[in-house]
């Protein structure tokens, strides 16, 4: 630490939020929002993840030079590092698994719609094509392939019934409002305007909710 | 490897966000600033107070480098009135939670801004004042609602969680006997929990798009998730075939009134001509 750290905290102008600060906040919220809603949402773009997956290779690195020094002053940093490192670990990793559970409910769903495609990342998507092949040809073997040809597909449209299972885009959803807005509800008996005031708790329809998440209005939690 | 839990945080992941608070902590012993994946500790040098997460806070504790100094909300006079204000004041809402943090403005004197950029706000001028991205709203646990300086007789959105963790871990830090604070956060529990429970009847008429919880807290709304979720989807998918009818009844006396108008309009030329 030199003389330009310690004015810069002391200095009540720059009471900016670092970037560590806020990829930690970008990820909280994309966790919490991917844990609660029914559907996938869009991978983060803004190579969020790459970010934090390189620090974190970097602080395992740190780690494993530390921990020859046996120093008691800097072994007790070092239980600090580990402690926030699995945290970090905790946060992708239970990330990773629920996006990974999604996909695996509704594979074709995510996989047959462009738009949707775009909302995996590389590695997702080739995991969802993999996925899907290992399993159609499972059934093939086992009893889809006694049935005649125009029978043997998983995406069939016929008589208007689609065999793509898609998620429930009405389920429930808890959000916080981070503003002021106004939210049209679909209720089963009346349709309403919600007139939310900031910090507001509402459940609501994901359908609903689904914009004014996007717009950053509001939060899941 | 795919994750097993259903939509929705669980009570251990809701801790799990709590221990992200910040709080207050005097420390005991000089500890250098530690370069960590979500930002640099501050250095801690007795007797100055610092913010720390709560985790960190915890763990500094247990190993006696710190006191935690309790935020303001966890004295008895002021849980004394949350309680006061629950039972007899408003006893059908949930106490409202704490005001957005201010600061005050370096360019301005005397003026005083909101720490979360609003509508209202002046973008321009407040990209001015802290460079800081207008859509990087904050909001728990990364608000600093259990530091010190927050304000007294307002409960924080984690404030189950971290009173728990701070009663059991560092409890000869309180300000009144551990047991004091102890039973009134019990009753505080209970007059809430009884809360939560008649707020379903709010949803009386079966059939309201939303339900506002405002001032609920995580850990409440993780116990009762499921069983809120449940019921507004349950109560969806009964009224269904009820929902599409009305919608199209609806839909059909939109267009009903739309062709009356090109109706109107088609006389009108018919006229002209």
């Amino acid at each position: 630490m030199d003389i330009d750290d310690i004015l810069r905290e002391v200095d009540p102008v720059s009471h900016q939020i670092p970037q560590e600060t806020r990829d930690l906040q970008d990820l909280t919220r994309a966790w919490v929002a991917e844990r609660s809603t029914p559907e996938l949402l869009p991978w983060p773009s803004n190579g969020l993840f790459e970010r934090i997956n390189d620090k974190i290779k970097r602080q395992i690195e740190k780690v494993e030079e530390m921990t020859g020094d046996m120093d008691p002053k800097t072994n007790f940093a070092l239980i600090v590092i580990q402690t926030e490192l699995e945290r970090f670990k905790y946060l992708v990793r239970s990330f990773l698994r629920t996006r990974i559970a999604k996909i695996d409910k509704h594979l074709l769903h995510y996989i047959s719609n462009d738009n949707l495609r775009t909302r995996m990342s590389q590695i997702e998507e080739a995991y969802a094509r993999r996925h899907q092949l290992l399993l159609h040809n499972h059934y093939l073997n086992s009893f889809l392939g006694t049935f005649p040809p125009a029978m043997q597909n998983l995406n069939d449209t016929a008589g208007n019934i689609s065999m793509i299972d898609s998620p429930d885009l009405d389920s429930a959803v808890f959000i916080r409002l981070l503003r002021d807005a106004e939210i049209e509800c679909h209720g089963v008996d009346v349709d309403g305007v919600l007139t939310g005031k900031e910090g507001d708790i509402v459940i609501l329809r994901w359908s609903d909710a689904k914009g004014l998440v996007e717009k950053g209005d509001a939060e899941l939690v | 490897m795919a994750l097993p839990l259903p939509p929705g945080l669980t009570q251990n992941e809701v801790a799990f966000l709590a221990e992200m608070e910040m709080v207050t902590v005097v420390p005991r012993q000089r500890l250098d600033s530690i370069d960590l994946l979500g930002g640099k500790t501050p250095q801690l040098r007795p007797p100055h107070r610092a913010q720390l997460p709560l985790w960190l806070a915890l763990l500094l504790k247990k190993q006696r480098r710190a006191n935690i100094v309790p935020p303001a909300w966890m004295h008895p006079a002021s849980l004394a009135e949350i309680i006061h204000r629950e039972t007899k004041e408003d006893p059908e809402a949930f106490s409202p939670p704490p005001p957005p943090p201010s600061r005050a403005l370096y360019s301005q004197p005397g003026t005083a801004r909101r720490l979360n950029p609003s509508y209202l706000d002046d973008f321009t001028q407040t990209q001015q004042d802290s460079q800081q991205d207008p859509n990087s709203i904050l909001s728990p646990p990364f608000l600093p609602s259990n530091v010190a300086e927050s304000p007294a007789g307002y409960l924080p959105y984690h404030w189950l969680e971290v009173a728990e963790a701070l009663l059991t871990h560092a409890g000869d830090d309180m300000p009144a006997p551990a047991g004091e604070v102890r039973s009134l956060l019990r009753d505080l529990v209970e007059v809430r929990a009884a809360k939560m429970r008649s707020s379903t009847s709010a949803l009386e008429g079966f059939g309201d798009a939303y339900l506002t919880l405002r001032g609920v807290g995580a850990m409440e709304l993780a116990e009762n998730r499921a069983f809120l979720a449940g019921l507004v989807d349950g109560v969806r998918k009964i009224g269904a075939s009820a929902e599409a009818t009305r919608r199209e009844e609806e839909e059909e006396a939109r267009r009903g009134g739309d062709y009356g108008g090109d109706g109107d309009e088609d006389s009108d030329e018919d006229m002209g001509l």
